[in-house]
C-alpha cells in the first residue's frame, strides 16, 4: 500500500480504459491508409503509400484545411468573447441573473444535427424566416446561401448560437470560484470595475480560458452539421471543411483508406497546431501574474 | 516483483494478441456474405381474406392519413394477393426492412408491414435511415460481413456496387402469374445484371419536363413572347429554347400565379451533395447521346471518359447559363426544395423526378390543374466522340431521355429469411397495393407496369384532369419506345464518380471555374478513379450500362 | 451608459438565443403548407395551428413514436457519463496531486492525450468502431455504444476537472490523510464534496455531448437501440417535414431544460466560494 499504488490507482483505470477502446480503431485507422480499400474492394491489402501520395497533391483537401482558419479560430474568438461577456454579467450583474443563466445554456441543449436543420428553416431564401421578416419591412432578401460572404456568416451565426453557451458555462463556473479577497481589496483601493476587470479578473480567468478555448478549437474545427444542412459545402466549395470533405469521400462514397489517410493527416496537423498553441498561450498568460 | 513482472507481460501481450488478431485474420479478404438458405419458408393456412373481395386501408392495422382517404381497391389474383398470402402462416417468423424516412417508401413499407404481418402472423420490423445514409449503411454492413436486414430499400444505381451481396429475384415473381409479371421491359432491364434479376421493382422512374400551362398555352403570354424574341411560344424542344423561355418569363406574371409569390424562370436541384448530378444528366443527355455512336455515352471504346467533351460542356454552359432565372435560393434546391418550390408556382419550368408533378397536383396546391408534362428537352446538336465532330441530329432535334435511377428493393444474399421477405415484397407489389401507392403521391411508388399507362386510372383514381394526364401517359409512353435513352452509370463507384461530377459542376454553377475547366478536372478525376477501382472491373461492368442504351 | 450597455447586451443576446427557439416552436404546429408556400409567422392570423407535428412525432398518429428512442438515449448516456465520470474523476484528481511521467512525457502530455482523443472527426473512426463492436459482437447493443461514447465523454471529463482540481489547496487531502484516510479515502470522503460543481459541470457536458451524438449511434446501431437523434435524422424524408422536425427539436431538448435548472442551482449555491475558503 505505497503511495505509488494510490498513484496508480487514480490514473490508469481511466487511461487503461480509454486506451483500451480507442487503440484499435486507431491502428486500424493507420493500417488501413495504407490498404485500398473502397467500394469494390473490401480487405486490408497493401498499396503503400499510394494514398498518402494522393492526399498531398489533393488541392481540395489542402483548401479545406486552410478554411478551418476561419471557420474554427473566427468562431471560437466570437464564441469566446461573447461567452466571457454572458459570463460576467451572469456572474454578478442583475437581480434576475438565475433565469438568464438557464436561458442562455438551452441552445447548448439542442441537437446540432437536428437545429442545423431548423436554421436551414430560417435561412432559406425563398420561405425561410429571416428573409420573410427583412421583406416585411421593405429589405431585400438576402443570398444566405447561394453567395460566399453570407453564407459564410449563416454558418457563423449558426456556429455562435450552438456553442457560444459553452463558453458561457465554462467560464461562469470559472469566475464563480474565484476566490474572494483580491475583489475586495480592489474593491478597497477604489480601482474601477473596468481596471479590476483588466489587472485580476481575467488574469486569474487565463488558465480556465485556455482549457476552453482548446477544447472549443477542437470541436469547432469538426465544423459538419450546419454546413452539411445549410450550403452543402457550397457556393462550389467555398464553404467545405475537412470534416465536411472527409465525410463525403470517406463514408459517402465509401474510400474507407483515403478517408483514413486524411484524418490521420488531420490528427497529426492538429496536435500540432495545438501544441504550439498551447506553448503560446502559456507564454502570453505567464506575465500577467499566473 | 516476480508477480508484478508477469502481470506486466500479461497487460502488453494479451491486448497486441488481440489487436493483431483484429488486424490481420478476419479481413485480410473481403468479406463475402454467405447465402444463409432460404429461411423455413411458410406453413399452410386456411385462407382469412376472401378471394377477389374489396380492401379497405381505413381497417387495416396502420393507417396513415394518406390511406384514409385513398379509394378501396379489389383484390387481384396474382400470386401475392391478399388472399393467397393469407394462406402463409409464418407465426414465429420476422423479417428486418431497412428503409428510408416516410412518407417516400418508409410509409407504405410500415404500412404495409403491418398488414403483412397481421395476414401472416409474422413480424416486419422497419428501420429508418436519411436517404442519404441508406448507402453508407449498407456499404459498412456487407463489406465487414454483417447482414441485419432481409429487405433493404436502394437505388437502382448502385447495383455496380451491391449486385454481389444480393440475391437474384427468382424468375417466376417477374413472369407468369408473377406480381412484376406486367413491367416494362425497360425497367425489367435496369432491375438486373448479367442477366439475373437482382431488384424486385417497386417503383420505376424517369425525368420528364414539367410546364405551367398558363404561361405555355395562354395566348396573351405568347404575344408576350413573339413581341420580345419573335418566336411561337411552345413546350420547348431544346434545352435553348427552354433556357430562352425560362429568362423571358422570369418576373412575368402568369394568369394564375398565387398571390404573394414571385414568379421565375425554373427551379432546378443545384445543391451540392443533393442530388444534383442528376439535373446535370438531364442538361448534358441530348448533346452528348448521339444514336448513331455505340460505344457508349460515359466512356468511349477505350475507357476515355466522355465527361469533358463539348458535348458534356455544353450542357453544362446552359446549365449555368440558366442560374439568371432560377427562384431566390434556386442555387442551393435539394430535391425537397425543388418539388415544393416548383409545387407552389416559383416558377415556369422543372425537369427531374414525379415528386414535383405530383406535388402540384395534389388538392391543396396552389397551381392545382395548370401543370401539364412532356419529354424533358433535346438538342438542335449532338456530339459524336467517334468522329470528334458534331452532328445535326435527324428532324433538328436529338431527343435523349435520362431514365433516372428510383427505389427500388432486394434481398440480401446473406438474410437468413428469404422466403418470408421474398412473400413480403410480393405482396407489398400486389396488383392492390401497386394501384393504391399509386394514387398516393407521397409513397414513391411510379407507373412502371402496362396496367399503370392508362389515363382513365388516374382520372377516375385521383380526379386529375383528363388533359393533364394524358400528357403525362404520352410522355411515359415516349420515353418507353424512345430509342436513344440515356441510364445511369451503373458501375462499381457510381457515388464516386457522381460525387466529382457534383464537386465539378458545383464549382462551375458558383462561377469559380469555366465549365470546361471544371469537366477536366471532372475527367481527371474519373481517370484516378478508374485506376483505384479498377479499368478492367469498370469496363466489364459498364458492358451492361451499354445494353441498355443501345437497346 | 453603462447601465444601457449592460442592459442592451442582455436583451439583445437572450432575444438571439430565443429566435430559432421560437421559431422552432411556431414551425411545430403549422401545416405543411403554412411552411413550404411562403415564411409565416404568426398562428390564428397566418395560418390555422394544428398538432399534427406533435402527433406525428408521440405515436399519437402512428407515424413515429420518439418515447422508446428516449428512454435508449437517456440510458446509454447515462451510463456512459457515469463511467467517464468516475474513471474521469479519478484520472484528473491524479494528475492534479501527483506527476507521471514516462521518459520525457509528462502531466501536460498525458492530460493532451486525453482531450487529443476528440480530434478525430468521427466519420473516420466509423468503420473501425463498426469493426470493433462486430468483432466484440456488441453491435447494435446499448453497451456497445455506451463503450463508444465514453471514450469521447471522458477526455472532456478529464480536460475540465484537472483545472477544478488544481484550484482546491493541497492543504484539504493533507489534513484529511493526517486524520488517518488513505489517499483514496481522503479523496472520495474530503475532495469529491468540495468539488461538487465541477463535477456537476463536467457531467453536464458529459450528458449534453453523449445526448446529442448522432454519428456513432447512426452506424453503431440497426433496430434495437435507436437513439433520439437517430429517431429525429430518421424522420427526414424526400420532401423535408419542417413542422415534424422543429416539433422533435423542441421535444429533445425538454429533459436537458430541466438538467440546466439542477445544474443552475448547484453553480448558485456558492458551492465554489466555499471550496476554495
Amino acid at each position: 500500500m505505497t503511495s505509488k499504488f494510490y498513484k496508480r490507482l487514480f490514473l490508469l483505470p481511466g487511461l487503461l480504459l480509454l486506451i483500451a477502446i480507442i487503440i484499435f480503431p486507431l491502428l486500424f485507422t493507420i493500417r488501413v491508409s495504407m490498404a485500398n480499400w473502397n467500394v469494390s474492394h473490401s480487405g486490408l491489402d497493401w498499396a503503400g503509400g499510394a494514398n498518402w501520395a494522393r492526399m498531398f497533391h489533393d488541392v481540395n483537401f489542402w483548401s479545406s484545411l486552410f478554411r478551418l482558419f476561419y471557420f474554427s479560430f473566427i468562431t471560437t474568438t466570437l464564441q469566446y468573447i461573447l461567452g466571457f461577456t454572458a459570463a460576467m454579467y451572469a456572474w454578478k450583474g442583475f437581480a434576475s441573473r438565475r433565469f438568464f443563466r438557464v436561458l442562455w445554456l438551452v441552445p447548448l441543449m439542442t441537437t446540432p444535427s437536428v437545429m442545423a436543420i431548423v436554421w436551414r428553416s430560417i435561412f432559406r431564401e425563398d420561405i425561410g424566416a429571416a428573409n420573410g421578416l427583412l421583406s416585411k419591412i421593405g429589405i431585400d432578401p438576402i443570398a444566405w446561401s447561394t453567395q460566399i460572404f453570407p453564407a459564410t456568416v449563416t454558418i457563423t451565426i449558426a456556429e455562435v448560437w450552438q456553442w457560444t453557451p459553452f463558453m458561457f458555462l465554462i467560464l461562469l463556473a470559472g469566475l464563480l470560484s474565484l476566490p474572494k479577497e483580491q475583489f475586495l481589496s480592489a474593491e478597497i483601493d477604489g480601482a474601477t470595475p473596468w481596471r479590476t476587470f483588466w489587472s485580476i479578473t481575467f488574469p486569474l480567468m487565463a488558465p480556465i480560458s485556455i482549457g476552453a478555448i482548446i477544447i472549443r478549437l477542437i470541436e469547432a474545427s469538426k465544423i459538419f452539421d450546419s454546413i452539411f444542412n445549410l450550403t452543402s459545402a457550397g457556393p462550389g466549395n467555398s464553404t467545405e471543411t475537412p470534416a465536411y470533405y472527409l465525410y463525403t469521400r470517406g463514408l459517402r462514397e465509401f474510400q474507407i483508406s483515403y478517408g483514413a489517410t486524411m484524418g490521420l493527416m488531420y490528427l497529426i496537423l492538429a496536435i500540432l497546431t495545438l501544441t504550439i498553441l498551447g506553448q503560446i498561450f502559456a507564454r502570453v498568460s505567464k506575465p500577467r501574474g499566473i | 516483483m516476480q508477480k508484478a513482472k508477469k502481470l506486466r507481460a500479461l497487460a502488453v501481450v494479451v491486448p497486441t494478441v488481440l489487436i493483431a488478431s483484429l488486424l490481420s485474420g478476419t479481413f485480410t479478404t473481403g468479406a463475402t456474405a454467405a447465402d444463409s438458405g432460404m429461411g423455413p419458408g411458410p406453413k399452410k393456412k386456411a385462407a382469412t381474406f376472401a378471394v377477389g373481395s374489396l380492401i379497405d386501408y381505413t381497417k387495416q392495422p396502420y393507417t396513415p392519413k394518406a390511406y384514409a382517404s385513398a379509394a378501396k381497391v379489389k383484390d387481384g389474383t396474382q400470386d401475392c394477393s391478399y388472399h393467397n398470402t393469407s394462406m402463409k402462416d409464418y407465426s414465429g417468423q420476422k423479417i428486418t426492412v431497412l428503409a428510408p424516412p416516410p412518407p417516400n417508401m418508409g410509409e407504405p413499407m410500415e404500412q404495409h408491414g403491418a398488414m403483412f404481418a397481421k395476414l401472416t402472423g409474422g413480424k416486419v420490423i422497419v428501420q429508418h435511415v436519411p436517404v442519404g445514409d441508406l448507402y453508407p449503411k449498407q456499404q459498412t454492413a456487407f463489406q465487414t460481413g454483417v447482414s441485419p436486414w432481409d429487405v433493404v430499400v436502394n437505388f437502382s444505381n448502385w447495383i455496380g456496387d451491391f449486385q454481389q451481396y444480393y440475391y437474384d429475384i427468382p424468375t417466376k415473381y417477374t413472369s407468369g402469374n408473377g406480381e412484376l409479371a406486367s413491367m416494362l421491359p425497360l425497367y425489367k432491364g435496369i432491375y438486373s445484371w448479367n442477366g439475373k434479376t437482382k431488384f424486385f421493382g417497386i417503383d420505376a422512374d424517369r425525368h420528364f419536363l414539367k410546364y405551367r400551362t398558363d404561361v405555355i398555352e395562354d395566348p396573351a403570354a405568347a404575344a408576350f413572347y413573339k413581341d420580345k424574341t419573335g418566336k411561337t411560344l411552345e413546350v420547348p424542344k431544346t434545352w435553348a429554347e427552354y433556357n430562352l423561355m425560362a429568362s423571358t418569363f422570369n418576373g412575368y406574371k402568369p394568369k394564375g400565379q398565387p398571390a404573394g409569390t414571385a414568379f421565375a424562370g425554373s427551379s432546378e436541384i443545384t445543391k451540392r451533395d443533393d442530388l444534383m448530378s442528376t439535373a446535370f444528366i438531364n442538361r448534358v443527355a441530348p448533346y452528348a447521346k448521339n444514336p448513331n455512336v455505340k460505344t457508349g455515352f460515359w466512356f468511349d471504346k477505350n475507357m476515355v471518359p466522355q465527361v469533358n467533351n463539348p458535348g458534356f460542356v455544353q450542357g453544362l454552359t446552359d446549365f449555368v447559363a440558366s442560374a439568371k432565372y432560377w427562384p431566390q435560393g434556386g442555387g442551393n434546391f435539394g430535391l425537397s426544395d425543388e418539388i415544393t418550390s416548383y409545387g407552389r408556382g416559383d416558377s415556369l419550368f422543372s425537369y427531374t423526378w414525379d415528386d414535383a408533378w405530383s406535388q402540384s397536383n395534389q388538392s391543396d396546391s396552389p397551381i392545382v390543374g395548370k401543370v401539364k408534362a412532356a419529354p424533358n428537352p433535346g438538342a438542335e446538336k449532338v456530339w459524336n466522340s467517334e468522329t470528334k465532330k458534331w452532328d445535326t441530329p435527324a428532324g433538328g432535334v436529338n431527343r435523349a431521355p435520362y431514365i433516372a435511377w428510383g427505389w427500388s428493393s432486394s434481398i440480401p444474399v446473406a438474410s437468413k429469411n428469404k422466403q418470408m421477405a421474398l412473400d413480403f415484397l410480393c405482396f407489398f407489389a400486389n396488383k392492390a397495393n401497386h394501384a393504391i401507392d399509386l394514387t398516393i403521391g407521397r409513397t414513391g411508388v411510379n407507373p412502371s407496369r402496362t396496367e399503370d399507362f392508362t389515363t382513365d386510372f388516374w382520372v377516375k383514381g385521383l380526379g386529375w384532369s383528363t388533359e393533364a394526364t394524358q400528357s403525362w401517359i404520352d410522355t411515359m409512353n415516349n420515353y418507353s419506345t424512345a430509342k436513344n435513352r440515356v441510364f445511369d452509370l451503373r458501375v462499381p463507384g457510381n457515388g464516386q464518380f457522381m460525387g466529382a461530377i457534383a464537386d465539378g459542376v458545383a464549382l462551375a454553377l458558383a462561377g469559380q471555374k469555366t465549365p470546361q475547366a471544371a469537366l477536366d478536372e471532372v475527367a481527371a478525376k474519373w481517370v484516378e478513379i478508374l485506376n483505384t477501382i479498377g479499368k478492367d472491373k469498370v469496363k466489364a461492368a459498364y458492358q451492361n450500362v451499354l445494353k441498355l442504351e443501345n437497346s | 451608459m453603462k447601465k444601457i450597455l449592460k442592459y442592451s447586451f442582455i436583451f439583445i443576446w437572450s432575444t438571439f438565443v430565443l429566435v430559432p427557439l421560437s421559431w422552432a416552436l411556431v414551425t411545430s404546429f403549422k401545416p405543411p403548407a403554412a411552411v413550404n408556400n411562403g415564411a409565416t409567422f404568426i398562428p390564428w392570423l397566418q395560418f390555422q395551428p394544428t398538432l399534427d407535428g406533435w402527433k406525428d412525432i408521440t405515436g399519437i398518429s402512428g407515424y413515429a413514436n420518439l418515447f422508446p428512442p428516449l428512454i435508449n438515449s437517456a440510458t446509454v448516456t447515462f451510463f456512459s457519463t457515469l463511467i467517464s465520470l468516475t474513471f474521469g474523476c479519478m484520472a484528473a484528481y491524479g494528475l492534479s496531486r501527483f506527476s507521471y511521467g514516462w521518459k520525457n512525457y509528462k502531466n501536460p502530455d498525458i492530460i493532451f492525450f486525453f482531450i487529443s482523443q476528440r480530434i478525430m472527426p468521427p466519420a473516420v473512426l466509423a468503420v473501425p468502431f463498426f469493426i470493433l463492436l462486430k468483432t466484440l459482437h456488441l453491435l447494435d447493443t446499448k453497451l456497445g455504444l455506451v463503450l463508444v461514447l465514453t471514450s469521447g465523454l471522458m477526455p472532456i471529463v478529464v480536460w475540465l476537472l484537472v483545472d477544478f482540481f488544481n484550484q482546491l489547496p493541497k492543504e484539504i487531502d493533507e489534513m484529511a490523510m493526517l486524520e488517518g484516510c488513505n489517499p483514496f479515502e481522503a479523496f472520495v470522503r474530503t475532495i469529491l464534496p468540495l468539488a461538487r460543481p465541477g463535477l456537476t459541470v463536467a457531467g453536464m457536458f458529459a450528458i449534453i455531448f453523449g445526448w446529442n451524438d448522432l454519428f456513432f449511434a447512426l452506424v453503431l446501431t440497426f433496430t434495437n437501440v435507436q437513439t433520439l437523434p437517430v429517431a429525429v435524422v430518421a424522420l427526414n424524408g424526400t420532401v423535408t417535414p419542417f413542422w415534424t422536425l422543429s416539433a422533435s427539436a423542441i421535444f429533445s431538448i425538454l429533459p436537458l431544460v430541466g438538467l440546466a435548472f439542477v445544474v443552475e442551482r448547484f453553480l448558485s449555491k456558492g458551492g465554489f466560494a466555499g471550496a476554495v475558503r
